[in-house]
């Protein structure tokens, strides 16, 4: 399958979820950050239960690999960061991008904010997430 | 909400299916930020042609329409808390202010709530399990402290 193709159907499949799990609303997001409503900690642990069995799985069948890092600062500040900005604005990446595709105007500042703060990253720093992981050769 | 919530035992295990994809077809992590980032750069150098991450995020983003037609509208109005509690003229700014800090948060942490949190936790990265713990408690506690100041 064509790559870019496939990109943007898996990116239709998981706006398409986000929206309809309503995380492209700012209310639900903020409802469950003050632990009124269990909802998103459910949604969210359930996601990452079955990706942690599926990407297992393709491990142990020796389709794909990765490698993990070790917590550095970085990691600590940068989410320290982003942790202000998506409990300010209510979004994150994705339902930045949904909210704009679901016609809501709002989501224009917020995406306008991530390019910016994106772009004064990259100005400073190479690029540092890779499209592809490496894969090792095996043996 | 025009329509019903989709049940969590439904959605969070379709997501995680979005992640399973992203890894069997590109050997990659699936992440939102990784698309906008991929976006920007090229954009930077001149070029218009994304690779699957660009791609991705044009996708998300058609998700949020797609729905929206579906469903007869967005699924809310107004803006949170911030059209509630602040003058519709600084909303904006906020909201562009935020956009700094998650684009730029985002890229230093090496990945949002999708890279780091979906992704990353569930490759069982030691950094991202860190950089999730960070961020839902750095949500969390600014979410109670502006709701006890505004």
């Amino acid at each position: 399958m064509r790559p870019r193709l496939a990109g943007l159907g898996i990116g239709l499949v998981f706006g398409i979820v986000l929206s309809w799990s309503g995380m492209t609303s700012p209310e639900v997001i903020r409802s469950a950050l003050l632990f009124e409503d269990s909802y998103l900690f459910l949604f969210f642990a359930s996601a990452v239960a079955t990706a942690a069995i599926g990407l297992q799985l393709l491990r142990r069948g020796q389709r794909v690999a990765w490698t993990t890092e070790r917590p550095a600062r970085r990691h600590i500040v940068g989410s320290l960061v982003f942790g202000v900005g998506w409990g300010v604005s209510d979004a994150c990446p994705g339902p930045i991008a949904t909210q704009i595709g679901q016609g809501i105007g709002w989501g224009l500042w917020t995406l306008a904010g991530v390019v910016i703060g994106v772009y004064l990253f990259l100005r400073h720093s190479e690029e540092t997430e890779p499209a592809t992981d490496p894969v090792p050769v095996p043996g | 909400m025009l329509n019903p919530q989709l049940a969590w035992y439904v959605a969070g295990p379709l997501l995680g299916l979005c992640v399973i994809a992203c890894r069997l077809l590109f050997n990659a992590r699936l992440g939102v930020t990784g698309g906008y980032s991929a976006i920007v750069d090229r954009v930077r150098h001149g070029e218009l042609s994304f690779d699957w991450r660009g791609w991705f995020v044009i996708g998300v983003l058609f998700g949020g329409t797609v729905f929206a037609l579906a469903a007869g509208g967005p699924d809310f109005h107004g803006y949170g808390w911030l059209t509630e509690s602040l003058d519709h003229a600084l909303v904006g700014p906020v909201l562009l202010g935020a956009g700094v800090l998650i684009g730029y948060g985002a890229k230093l942490a090496g990945g949002c709530t999708s890279g780091n949190g979906l992704s990353g936790t569930s490759m069982l990265s030691p950094a991202s399990l860190a950089a999730t713990a960070t961020f839902f408690a750095t949500a969390i506690a600014v979410s109670f402290s502006t709701e006890a100041v505004f």
